[in-house]
């Protein structure tokens, strides 16, 4: 009987030795390309836009009628399954043949691992600006994505409670503070926002931020290394954000995102710092709300803002099987028609410069982005780091709210952060 | 063995069973066959349970770059885990959160259980519905019951705070699940009132198995129930005390589903619902808003640091507590 433990033990440990050789470390093995243009071949897209589903079919109706033997499937995973899954499966050399690719440092990070093809020499990737390509560029000055579109975040505002007020959209600080006050006074919650959820912070920082550490200029001098978060100009946008609470809802520190979203469409709450894909749910959730937005009015005598960065941009899998046609179909990608439908379909703000929409909200958003646009700064430039430094802002201001923090200690810890990493501060 | 032995052996075995004799072959080609049958089993075993946990282990000595294996780096992941901030400072103030869930799950959910369970056995009026409505919160999944909880504990329309105000105890009104110092201990009174009915049957099934002549026994020598329930009840009762109190503590150390369900994997608000389960969640898969890198090697390191915990202090605390058990 000893024996048969034995036999039994090592037989199992063998077993498990033979599973372990079954994963392989797959880094990229080229298989290059199989098109031979006769039969069809099948592309899969990757995303996180489980929501788009219906709208992605239009897009690869048009693009089949004029690639009549590429069939596309669109195969999104749910938004936050979407990395893991989709890290997962390229480490082990499959993965879908057309990525949908989070913007800035994830994104960039596949294309730095090398499962990623360079798409250097597409056709029409001149359209886009500059600012928009860096979205998915990667270390080495390579393009390795198509941008898809852009995202803003603003004050969404409600009409109705305005005119009844009679009040005007802000164009100075002072008047976005007095028109706090008013509301107040008109008994209703000035602004919708909570700090339940960290993200929510870092979001609205990026709207309120820009008006008091100045834009751009601020945000070229800071990558630049020429001053850091610990600055005059970084450290008012802190106290700005401190400020504020006080025009936030009872209890603000337990409110989430679907609490904050409800108070704003049912009319309790006059404004609504938040990302242009509420457009949508909002009119969905309320289709009587009179939604309108305002640029973010300057403290320091500087142009009004709309903070926006990428979303997403579509890249081609450095394993697919069937790049020439993927790089066909993020070739479509790139077009004036693509664009067009894009706005249509999506009601979101295409990439592609110059498109109009027959959205009038969305219009003038993508109007207002070609004028006065400001980045969205802790995502474009400090989603870096472990925590990220855009993660540390999120938990140090649910701390200043929490009165754990004053707005001091809040930006040094930003400034710790970012010198952890970020090489022109170091 | 000497030959006559096992005639004997044999002998009694005919005497005993009713087994049909066989040829060797045919019993040699079962003991064959017997080690078959585990296969199917020792297959999903070894994929799922063996094999990630030797992967872990591997993962944890590497450098990662994101997700792409780096070099090899030794005991450099368990060391920044423990000294790097703000790794080393999260890591305990997570810890330190497991064990006030451990402790609030022994005294709220398996003190209160014990004592619902006695109520049940002693057959108060009622207790078979009893039985049931403690039960019935162990049906809804995990996620359900989180978001529920979710809405009676909102700030301004949960139903706690409303019933408060109607009660006239505004004072007492609070952001339940923003506040730090009330968050916590929120999800683990849900979490306590999820596994309530849980310890109610297993420590119902422990009563019900005390032999009924030894109380019958105490009950002669005049033993008053006080003495009944600590000399006779309670020891009796350590096999489902001692079984309890594992799965307590297992579960408490993996704390993870139902504070992601009603806080996320952030730890918010500040960190104040970090629990090593949710704190390796973020390390090895990022957040949940998309955007944020992922550090495998750490994150592996506190999953092969939390393994070697609770199986350390499980196995000690079993090997204890058998020292204990009376024999019946």
């Amino acid at each position: 009987m000893k024996k048969m433990k034995a036999f039994t033990f090592i037989g199992f440990l063998a077993f498990i030795l033979i599973l372990s050789g079954c994963s392989s470390e797959s880094g990229g093995d080229a298989s290059g390309d199989s098109d031979s243009g006769e039969d069809s071949v099948t592309l899969t897209i990757g995303s996180w836009r489980t929501e788009d589903k219906a709208s992605y079919q239009e897009v690869i109706d048009k693009f089949q009628e004029e690639n009549p033997d590429i069939n596309v499937e669109f195969e999104p995973s749910k938004n936050t399954e979407y990395n893991t899954i989709l890290n997962t499966a390229l480490k082990s050399g499959e993965g879908p043949d057309i990525i949908h690719l989070r913007p800035y440092a994830p994104g960039i990070e596949l294309a730095d691992a090398g499962y990623l093809e360079p798409l250097d020499d597409l056709e029409g990737l001149d359209k886009f600006a500059e600012d928009t390509l860096a979205a998915s560029k990667g270390s080495d000055g390579k393009q390795y994505g198509v941008p898809l579109n852009i995202s803003t975040t603003q004050m969404f505002y409600n009409k109705k409670i305005f005119d009844e007020l009679s009040l005007e959209e802000p164009k100075t600080w002072e008047e976005f503070i007095s028109l706090n006050e008013t509301l107040k006074k008109g008994g209703y919650t000035p602004i919708s926002l909570g700090s339940k959820e960290g993200w929510l912070l870092s979001l609205s920082h990026g709207i309120i931020g820009p008006a008091h550490y100045g834009g751009n200029e601020f945000v070229d001098k800071i990558t630049a290394g020429e001053t850091d978060f610990t600055s005059e100009e970084f450290q008012t946008s802190i106290d700005a954000m401190d400020e504020l609470k006080k025009y936030f809802p009872e209890n603000y520190e337990g409110l989430g995102m679907e609490d904050i979203r409800t108070m704003f469409f049912t009319g309790d709450a006059a404004m609504f710092p938040l990302g242009s894909w509420e457009i949508e749910v909002l009119r969905e959730m309320n289709p009587d709300l009179e939604l309108g937005f305002f640029p973010m009015p300057s403290a320091v005598g500087k142009d009004p803002t709309i903070t926006t960065w990428v979303d997403g941009s579509y890249a081609v899998n450095a394993n697919s099987e069937h790049k020439e046609a993927a790089k066909k179909f993020v070739q479509f990608m790139t077009t004036e028609e693509f664009g067009k439908l894009f706005t249509e379909e999506f009601k979101m703000i295409s990439a592609i410069p110059g498109i109009e929409s027959d959205d009038q909200l969305v219009n003038d958003l993508s109007k207002a982005v070609e004028e006065m646009s400001t980045p969205y700064m802790m995502l474009v430039h400090f989603s870096g780091g472990n925590p990220t430094t855009k993660a540390t802002l999120e938990t140090e201001l649910q701390g200043m709210y929490l009165g754990e923090r004053t707005p001091e200690e809040v930006a040094k810890a930003i400034q710790e952060s970012a010198a952890s990493w970020y090489e022109p501060l170091q | 063995m000497s030959h006559y032995n096992r005639t004997q052996g044999a002998e009694n075995k005919k005497a005993s069973t009713r087994t049909v004799s066989k040829t060797k072959k045919q019993r040699n080609w079962k003991r064959w066959t017997i080690h078959l049958f585990p296969i199917p089993a020792l297959l999903i075993y070894g994929l799922f349970i063996v094999y990630p946990l030797f992967a872990a282990l591997t993962y944890s000595f590497f450098d990662w770059k994101g997700i792409v294996r780096g070099e090899f780096v030794g005991l450099k992941n368990f060391k920044d885990l423990f000294t790097l901030q703000p790794f080393s400072d999260l890591f305990w103030n997570a810890f330190g959160h497991n064990i006030l869930y451990f402790a609030l799950q022994m005294v709220f959910q398996n003190g209160l259980a014990f004592l619902l369970a006695y109520v049940i056995y002693k057959k108060v009026r009622g207790s078979e519905f009893l039985k049931i409505a403690y039960f019935l919160p162990r049906l809804l999944s995990v996620i359900v019951v989180g978001f529920l909880w979710k809405l009676i504990l909102n700030p301004n329309y949960g139903a706690l705070n409303v019933i408060l105000e109607r009660l006239g105890l505004e004072s007492l009104q609070k952001a339940w699940l923003g506040d730090p110092d009330t968050a916590l201990i929120a999800i683990i009174l849900v979490n306590c009132w999820y596994g309530l009915g849980f310890g109610v049957l297993i420590f119902l099934a422990g009563f019900q198995s005390i032999p009924q002549e030894l109380l019958e026994a105490g009950r002669l020598d005049g033993a008053n129930s006080f003495s009944m329930i600590t000399r006779i009840i309670i020891p009796l009762m350590v096999p489902s005390i001692m079984i309890m109190t594992v799965l307590t503590f297992i579960q408490s150390f993996e704390a993870f589903e139902l504070v992601y369900a009603m806080q996320g994997s952030q730890g918010e608000p500040y960190h104040s619902t970090d629990t090593l389960a949710v704190y390796f969640y973020r390390l090895a898969f990022g957040g949940s808003t998309g955007g944020a890198t992922t550090a495998v090697g750490l994150g592996s390191a506190l999953a092969v640091v939390l393994f070697l915990f609770i199986a350390f202090f499980t196995a000690l605390y079993l090997k204890y507590m058998q020292k204990k058990q009376v024999d019946m």
